[in-house]
C-alpha cells in the first residue's frame, strides 16, 4: 500500500534508522517490481497484437508468444484482399487528419491571438460562446447537422468527406489552448513591431505565431491524434465504402467484409490503424501528457 | 489644438485593431454560430416532427416523438444499459486513474516513464482498441488462455463460466467487458486530470501534517483526498458526460442492434440507428434532446454532491 501514499519524503521520515532503511529499501523494490509489472501490463494486448498478425489462423488462438511458424501471410492478405484496400483507408484518414490540423492551427492560431491580445467590442461574449460549445453534446448536433448537410450534397459522393472536414474544422480546445499560450508571451515584442509600423496581421505572423511554437506543436498533436481516432462524425457521415477512415474500415471489415474471427489479418489492420499514432507518441509524448492536462485543466 | 489629432489617430488605431480582431476571430465564430448554437434551436424544432430525410417536415407531431421513446422498450433497455455503465465505470475510472497520479506524482526514479505507459491504452483509436479486446476476451483469446494457465478455471466454472466463454459476446459479461476495457483505457487520461490537481497542493501542507505524526495513508485521506475536490468534480463531471455517450465500443462490438441481445444498446446508439439506418431524423432529434437533459440532470446531481460550483 505504500505506492498509494504521497510520499511526499519528509512524510516518510518517522520509520527511519538502520532497520527502517533495510524494511524500506525491500518494500521499494516491491513497489517498483509492481509499478513494472503493471507498465507491462498496459503494452501486452499491443504486444499480443503485433505477434498475432505474423501467425496462422489455429495458431492465433494459442498461447505462443513466438509464431509458429512465423508468416507474413496475414499481412499479404490484408495489404492485397482487403476490399476497400487498406492502403486506400489509409490515405483517406491522413488526408482528413492532415486537412483538419492544418485548419485548426490557421484558425485556432488567429482566433486565439485575437481573443488573448486584439481589443474589439463583445470579445469576452464571443469568447464565452467559444467556451460553451464545449457543452453541447456531438448528439444533439448530428440531426439537424445532418439535414442541413444532405441539403446541400455533403452525405453524398465526396461530399461526405468535406462533410466530416468541415464539422472537425475548428474546435474550442484549440482556440483555447493557444489563446492560454499566447497570453503568456510578453507584450514587449509585438509592441516594438508595431512602432516599426507593421500591422496586425503582420505582427500576428512574423512576431508572434514563430513565438507560439509549442503551443502549435501541442495543438497538432492532439488534433491529428483525435481527427485520426474519430469514430462518431465518419460513422454517420461516410457511406460510400471507398470513402472510409481505418477505424470505420475495420468496424466495416468485422461486419461485412469477411474478417470477424479470421484474427491475424485482423490484428495486422489494427497495427496499421495504431501505427502513425504510436510514432508521434514515442517522439513527441511530452505534448500529449502536457496537452491533455492543459486540456483538463481549462475549467 | 495639437491633441485633436492624436486623440483622432487613436481612435483610427482602436477602430483598426477592432476590425483585425473580428477578422481574426470570424471565420471560427461562423462556424460556432451555426454549426454548435443555432443546430440545437433547429434540433429542438426538428424533433416535433415527422420529418422526411429528403423532403423535410411531413407532419406535426408535437409530443409523439417523445412518447414513442417512452413506449419503446429498446429505448428503456438503452437507457438502462447507459446508467449502468456510467455508474460502474465512472467511479471505477476515477479510482485507478487518482491511484495511479499518486504514485507519479511520487519523486521516484523512471516518473516520465511510468506516467508514459500508464498513458499508453489511451492514445489508440476506439475502434483499433475495441477490435483488440474483442480479440482478447474471445473464445480463444489471450483472456481466456492466461485464466487456464494460471488455473483459474474452476474458480470461472464456479461463476457458471466454461474455460471457452465469449466475454463480449454474452449477454451476461458484454457490457462489463467493455466496462472493463474503457477503464483501462481511460484511467491514464484520468490520471493525467488528477495529476494537474495534485501539483496544486502545496508540500507545506504534508510537511505540517508530518510534524503532527500523521503516517502516509493518513496524509492521503485525511489531506490529499479532501484538498482534490474540485479534481474529484471536474474528472467526474467530464466522466459522466463521456459515460452517457457511450457509443463507438458498443457499435463497434455489438454492430447496430448492440448485440448480443441488447445488451451493448445505449442511448447514443439507438440515436444513431433512427438517424441513419432508419432515417427518422424526427425521432432521432426527441432522442438527443432527452440525452442532453439527461446530461444536464446528472452534471447539475454532481454539482450538489460535491457541494456547490468550485472556483472554475
Amino acid at each position: 500500500m505504500t505506492a498509494s501514499a504521497p510520499a511526499k519524503p519528509a512524510v516518510v521520515t518517522a520509520d527511519a534508522g538502520p532497520a527502517g532503511d533495510r524494511g524500506r529499501g525491500l518494500r521499494r523494490v516491491i513497489a517498483y517490481a509492481l509499478l513494472i509489472s503493471y507498465s507491462l501490463l498496459m503494452f501486452v494486448p499491443f504486444a499480443w497484437t503485433v505477434i498475432t498478425s505474423f501467425k496462422t489462423l489455429p495458431d492465433s488462438t494459442r498461447l505462443t508468444f513466438i509464431p509458429q511458424p512465423i508468416t507474413l501471410e496475414a499481412w499479404e492478405y490484408a495489404l492485397t484482399n482487403l476490399e476497400p484496400s487498406i492502403l486506400v483507408l489509409f490515405w483517406n484518414s491522413l488526408m482528413i487528419a492532415t486537412i483538419v490540423t492544418v485548419s485548426n492551427l490557421v484558425l485556432g492560431s488567429l482566433a486565439g491571438y485575437a481573443f488573448a491580445r486584439l481589443r474589439f467590442p463583445g470579445r469576452e461574449a464571443l469568447f464565452v460562446v467559444v467556451l460553451a460549445t464545449l457543452m453541447i453534446p456531438d448528439q444533439l448536433r448530428v440531426v439537424p447537422i445532418y439535414i442541413l448537410f444532405s441539403d446541400i450534397g455533403l452525405t453524398i459522393g465526396i461530399g461526405q468527406y468535406i462533410a466530416v472536414i468541415v464539422i472537425m474544422a475548428i474546435s474550442a480546445t484549440s482556440i483555447f489552448l493557444l489563446r492560454q499560450y499566447f497570453l503568456t508571451i510578453p507584450r514587449d515584442l509585438e509592441e516594438a513591431a508595431r512602432i516599426d509600423g507593421a500591422g496586425f496581421f503582420t505582427t500576428f505572423w512574423r512576431v508572434m505565431l514563430p513565438l507560439a511554437t509549442p503551443a502549435l506543436a501541442a495543438v497538432a498533436i492532439l488534433q491529428f491524434q483525435g481527427t485520426w481516432n474519430s469514430f462518431f462524425w465518419p460513422i454517420v457521415f461516410l457511406k460510400n465504402v471507398g470513402h472510409l477512415t481505418l477505424p470505420i474500415g475495420l468496424t466495416f471489415f468485422r461486419e461485412a467484409g469477411g474478417l470477424s474471427n479470421n484474427w491475424p489479418p485482423l490484428m495486422a489492420t489494427v497495427v496499421v490503424a495504431t501505427i502513425p499514432i504510436l510514432v508521434l507518441y514515442i517522439f513527441f509524448q511530452r505534448y500529449f501528457v502536457e496537452g491533455i492536462a492543459a486540456a483538463g485543466v481549462k475549467g | 489644438m495639437a491633441v485633436a489629432p492624436a486623440v483622432k489617430s487613436q481612435r483610427i488605431g482602436e477602430r483598426s485593431e477592432a476590425l483585425a480582431g473580428y477578422a481574426f476571430v470570424a471565420v471560427p465564430m461562423v462556424f460556432f454560430l451555426v454549426l454548435q448554437i443555432g443546430v440545437l434551436f433547429y434540433a429542438a424544432y426538428i424533433s416535433l416532427w415527422d420529418w422526411n430525410i429528403r423532403s423535410g417536415p411531413e407532419e406535426f407531431f408535437g409530443l409523439r416523438n417523445f412518447e414513442r421513446m417512452l413506449s419503446d422498450s429498446i429505448f428503456h433497455t438503452a437507457v438502462r444499459n447507459t446508467l449502468y455503465y456510467t455508474l460502474l465505470w465512472v467511479p471505477l475510472t476515477m479510482a485507478l486513474g487518482l491511484f495511479l497520479a499518486v504514485i507519479v506524482n511520487q519523486k521516484i526514479r523512471g516518473q516520465t516513464f511510468f506516467r508514459a505507459a500508464f498513458y499508453f491504452p489511451a492514445i489508440a483509436s476506439s475502434a483499433a482498441i475495441t477490435v483488440l479486446w474483442i480479440f482478447v476476451v474471445s473464445p480463444g483469446g489471450l483472456f481466456n488462455e492466461i485464466r487456464e494457465v494460471l488455473g483459474l478455471n474452476p474458480l470461472f466454472e464456479a461463476l457458471g463460466y466454461r474455460p471457452n466463454h465469449n466475454w463480449i459476446g454474452d449477454y451476461r459479461t458484454a457490457l462489463n467487458s467493455v466496462i472493463i476495457l474503457n477503464t483501462w483505457t481511460t484511467s491514464g487520461t484520468f490520471m493525467l486530470f488528477y495529476l494537474a490537481s495534485l501539483q496544486s497542493i502545496s508540500n507545506e501542507v504534508y510537511e505540517a501534517a508530518a510534524i503532527d505524526g500523521a503516517g502516509p495513508w493518513q496524509a492521503f485521506w485525511r489531506i490529499t483526498f479532501p484538498l482534490l475536490k474540485p479534481g474529484h468534480f471536474f474528472v467526474a463531471t467530464v466522466g459522466v458526460i463521456g459515460g452517457l455517450q457511450l457509443f463507438d465500443q458498443a457499435r463497434i462490438a455489438g454492430g447496430e442492434n448492440g448485440a448480443p441481445a441488447y445488451a451493448l444498446m445505449t442511448v447514443v446508439l439507438y440515436l444513431y440507428n433512427a438517424l441513419v439506418p432508419q432515417l427518422s431524423p424526427g425521432y432521432a432529434a426527441a432522442v438527443g434532446l432527452v440525452l442532453f437533459v439527461i446530461i444536464m440532470v446528472a452534471t447539475l446531481i454532481q454539482r450538489r454532491l460535491f457541494g456547490g460550483a468550485p472556483s472554475w
